[in-house]
């Protein structure tokens, strides 16, 4: 039973790591329309800029998270302006290997810049433990769950109560309209890309500590990230983070009580069943309503 | 008679070129011409039926599977082991594909990515089958009338030949009834559907047809390199190739050729800039995609007939179909 | 028209010229060496190491006259993290540069998709991948500078049962060639030996979280692991297996006591902890030992490690025999495959009929409250 226990929480703080990459992913996705396959290197980019502040800088633990989280909103900005811009009127199927091929930029620029070797970014929380009914559980780990959940919230009233975050909302639904009633849709676009980065940003810097940080960790990630938003749904930020439980404790669940050689089939596997019996996900919008 | 005139082309460039670079170009070379046999074939899926598919990989590595294991553990000729990789192939796309292709845009991109990251799975754990991570070596080399196609050269004039003969039949394809088939699913469904069409089917034939090529791609590519493990196939790949069509200029054959052909150079040249290479690869290929919209073919097409008109339409179609 | 003509069989002229005139200056012109090396992607990371201990080595080997008074110099190429990138970039190095020998990487699968290439190249070359199906492949022209996975996996048994006294030992690994390889031997000889495994548990490359796969091992009662890991995955098994309470010793290959994967962990990590590493590359080690690891210290600013260790030799051995047969291919090959007991910095080398030069690894561990590894015995195995 404690080992179970033990399972469990593993599986959740995993799991919390899949669901905030997630998060910035179906954020762009449902504002935009965009698949984003670089959605794994900005969370490389964002452990890295910790590395860049905390490690290499020596900065202190709120400014080094700080400096990290505005080097990338700059990031957000930069990519809205030289990659989603000029492609925007494009087919689906371009701006996915537009994300593919500056994700391997993105990729090769940090081992320019960092070097292969792994870092280690410290924790606040750094060699603290806390006991749940048998099971050890680093402060850390339920650190990166509590703090996915309070983002989770802040979105929500982003998104629901914020004047901003409503008129997000409208350009998402029905761009023309949304410029027909004098929204500033670029710069609201350009917002979008700006909170996916920093999204990812703070998964980036969370999960740092927890795994350590190589310029190759990107695309795991994003793999990861993508079978949780099928299986939550396509455009939903609810179904981000289900989808983002689910793949972490299907993996740490399914290695200890199924296979570990195939475990990775089964959240995979998942994710194939549910697009074929419940393509809307979970939580998700009706598949009609896109292409 | 144009696409006669193409095949013509491509044989005496390829032939022209064989005799006179060196064995690294050729060696780049027939790998250009096994990707461009692949692309070819995800052509049918994706250029004619639309259907973006990101598992194509799967299909190639599914053919060389089948053709190593068959000759390296049961001794059949790789003629002969051929066969039944190619149409085993063919079989599990349209297994596969009836209940797959009811997913269309984005959902069908991540399902065969999903398909694509479970094939790799297996192959890397039915080790008895298929060596595990450390795959299959001392994959025998296709012979012909008695003459081993061992060197880089008489390989390439083969794979030329089976290139040539692939991309007719697809012309071919292309102008009869269920070409246009495809491409009217493509462009409008319901439409399709009223017509008479058969839409799921013509979706499993296209999806079918472009696995049927993939496997061909993966029997040659065993017999080159007598030496597959599952990184060949990985869904890295498969982006790759969906990359090379887009580059080289959707829907069109010339185009999946030529894409093939240039993003196969395109890192090889670039090794000059040293360590920054990758990230190089990356930008250029950004920017084809931004200032060469209808890929290198499109290029070529505009230089041939001058001003075109601007297509305001089309801008607008594309347009709607990116947005949600 | 004709100008040009002229000018193009004056310069064709000039060129015949040219060339007949290179074999008179041969004697001191550079001789041209291959390597191919990741430099970029997942493998860099080791790849990095023997950049710079080939870089090191050739710089040492000039330093020493070169070759009879020619120097050495290296033409590198990137082999990436994929087959098809290896076997592109070893023949455009035959193609641009026709070396007399070759260094490839240290990764299993390039090696079985270049050793065709190699064949048909028809020049030795030296790799570090560990999987024995590389020299079961009867290249004859391959010759493998670190020790085969089973040595590792059959020393890791062998000390496994006299010292660590395991009655039921669990085996945990990386879902690669060299996982697999090392886990399917050990398996085997942990079978012969009486004490069968009571879990095999297996990761993949990119995973972060291994509870599942520890605690079902503690579960079925093992009371050692061994576990057959690559540097940064390695490092965070040793920190789970610590965070997770597991008390039974842990037996690890090579790749979590090398450099990078050491300075992510903390001394108490350790505890416990013993490996069995292909060389033990520290200054306390005899004093070429000293020398070799010191001076890559003071130049690339991090401590070197045994793949790195294992080009250097590679270098000094392949320059050694260049002195005494020349470049020749066949006859360096020849050379080589006759190469017994030449004592490197890290392993006394020996060919056998299939390649292999190194028989011989390492058990270490850390001091007690330390990072500071201590070696505890030599493991020769024939």
């Amino acid at each position: 039973m404690a080992d179970f226990i033990q399972l469990l929480m593993n599986g959740l703080a995993l799991g919390s790591v899949y669901a905030l990459a997630a998060i910035g992913f179906v954020i762009v996705y449902s504002a935009t329309g965009v698949v984003n396959f670089a959605a794994g290197q900005f969370v490389m980019l964002g452990t890295f800029a910790g590395v860049a502040t905390l490690v290499n800088g020596g900065w202190s633990l709120p400014a080094g998270y700080l400096g990290a989280l505005a080097a990338m909103a700059l990031f957000g900005a930069l990519f809205y302006a030289v990659v989603y811009l000029p492609l925007r009127n494009s087919p689906a199927v371009t701006m996915i290997i537009g994300t593919v091929a500056i994700g391997i930029t993105l990729q090769n620029a940090a081992l320019l810049g960092f070097g292969s070797w792994p870092f280690r970014l410290v924790s606040p929380f750094e060699g603290m433990t806390v006991d749940i009914a048998g099971a050890v559980v680093p402060v850390h780990a339920i650190a990166v769950v509590v703090t996915t959940a309070v983002l989770i919230g802040l979105l929500w009233l982003l998104f629901n109560r914020t004047t901003l975050g409503i008129a997000m909302r409208a350009v998402a639904q029905d761009l023309v309209a949304a410029r027909l009633m004098g929204l500033k849709v670029g710069a609201l676009l350009a917002f979008t890309w700006i909170l996916a980065a920093v999204l990812a940003g703070v998964a980036g810097l969370m999960l740092g500590p927890m795994w350590f940080a190589d310029v190759n960790m990107g695309d795991p990630i994003a793999l990861k990230a993508f079978a949780a938003t099928i299986i939550g749904g396509f455009g939903s930020l609810p179904g981000a983070i289900a989808g983002g439980l689910f793949v972490g404790l299907t993996e740490v669940l399914g290695a200890a009580y199924v296979s570990s050689a195939y475990k990775d089939l089964i959240a995979f596997g998942a994710m194939i069943l549910f697009l074929l019996l419940r393509p809307q996900g979970v939580f998700g919008e009706r598949i009609q309503d896109r292409g | 008679m144009r696409s006669l005139l193409g095949v013509a082309a491509l044989l005496i460039v390829g032939l022209a070129l064989s005799l006179i670079v060196s064995e690294y170009t050729l060696r780049l070379l027939n790998l250009a011409v096994v990707a461009a046999v692949a692309v070819v074939g995800l052509n049918f899926a994706f250029g004619y039926a639309g259907l973006i598919s990101l598992g194509h990989a799967a299909f190639v590595g599914l053919g060389a599977y089948v053709l190593a294991i068959l000759t390296t553990k049961l001794g059949w000729s790789p003629w002969l082991a051929a066969v039944p990789a190619v149409i085993g192939t063919g079989l599990a796309a349209a297994v596969l594909g009836y209940p797959l292709l009811r997913l269309k845009g984005h959902y069908l991109a991540l399902a065969t990515l999903g398909l694509n990251v479970s094939f790799g799975i297996v192959a890397t754990n039915w080790i008895d089958l298929t060596g595990g991570t450390n795959g299959i070596a001392n994959i025998p080399g296709l012979t012909i009338a008695g003459h081993e196609l061992s060197g880089e050269r008489p390989f390439l004039w083969f794979g030329l030949a089976v290139l040539a003969a692939l991309a007719l039949i697809a012309a071919v394809i292309h102008r009869s009834r269920y070409g246009r088939a495809m491409m009217a699913v493509r462009d409008d469904e319901t439409a399709a559907a009223m017509t008479g069409i058969n839409v799921t089917r013509m979706r499993v034939a296209a999806f079918t047809l472009s696995a049927l090529y993939a496997a061909v791609a993966g029997c040659l590519f065993a017999t080159h390199i007598h030496f597959i493990s599952p990184d060949d196939f990985s869904y890295a790949h498969s982006i790759t190739h969906l990359a090379m069509l887009i580059v080289g200029g959707e829907a069109t054959i010339a185009g999946a050729i030529l894409g093939a052909v240039l993003l196969t150079f395109l890192p090889e040249w670039l090794r000059v800039l040293g360590d920054a290479y990758l990230a190089f690869f990356g930008l250029m290929t950004l920017a084809i995609l931004i200032f060469l919209p209808t890929g290198i073919v499109g290029l070529a097409t505009r230089w041939v007939r001058r001003p075109a008109p601007p297509q305001a339409d089309a801008a607008i179609g594309a347009e709607e179909a990116s947005r949600p | 028209m004709r100008l040009t003509r002229r000018t193009l069989l004056s310069l064709a002229a000039a060129t015949t010229a040219l060339s007949m005139a290179v074999p008179l200056r041969a004697a001191d012109a550079p001789i041209v060496v291959g390597a191919t090396v990741p430099t970029t992607g997942p493998l860099s990371l080791t790849g990095k190491q023997y950049f710079n201990t080939l870089t090191m080595a050739a710089e040492d080997i000039n330093a020493a006259g070169g070759i009879n008074g020619r120097p050495l110099k290296l033409a590198i190429e990137d082999a990436g993290a994929s087959n098809s990138t290896a076997v592109s970039a070893f023949v455009k190095l035959i193609q641009d540069t026709k070396p007399p020998f070759a260094f490839i990487t240290s990764y299993s699968t390039q090696n079985l998709a270049v050793a065709p290439e190699v064949a048909k190249a028809a020049i030795p070359v030296m790799y570090a991948g560990g999987a024995d199906a590389v020299a079961e492949g009867g290249n004859s022209w391959m010759f493998r500078i670190r020790p085969a996975d089973s040595v590792t996996a059959r020393a890791m048994v062998q000390f496994l049962k006299a010292k660590l006294r395991a009655a039921k030992p669990g085996i945990v690994y990386i879902q690669n060639d060299f996982g697999q390889g090392g886990a399917q031997v050990a398996a085997k000889q942990l079978e012969a030996l009486g004490v069968p495994v009571v879990g095999t548990e297996a990761y993949g490359q990119n995973d972060k979280d291994f509870s599942a796969q520890l605690l079902s091992l503690r579960a079925k009662g093992a009371d050692v692991i061994l576990a057959f890991v690559y540097p940064a995955d390695g490092a965070l098994l040793l920190r789970q297996a610590k965070m997770l309470g597991l008390k039974m010793p842990i037996l690890s290959s090579s790749a979590a006591f090398v450099p990078a994967a050491m300075q992510l962990l903390s001394p108490g990590d350790l505890d416990n902890v013993w490996g069995v590493v292909d060389a033990f590359v520290d200054p306390s080690a005899g004093e070429r030992m000293k020398d070799f690891a010191t001076r890559y210290k003071t130049k690339f600013g991090t401590d070197a490690d045994p793949y790195g260790l294992a080009y250097y030799d590679g270098a000094m051995l392949m320059a050694d025999g260049m002195r005494k047969v020349g470049t020749h291919p066949k006859a360096l090959r020849d050379w080589l495959a006759a190469v017994k007991g030449w004592d490197g910095v890290g392993h006394v080398y020996s060919f056998d009929g299939k390649g292999n030069g190194v028989t011989d690894v390492a058990v270490v561990k850390a001091k007690p409250g330390t990072k500071t590894l201590e070696l505890l015995e030599r493991v020769k195995l024939d």
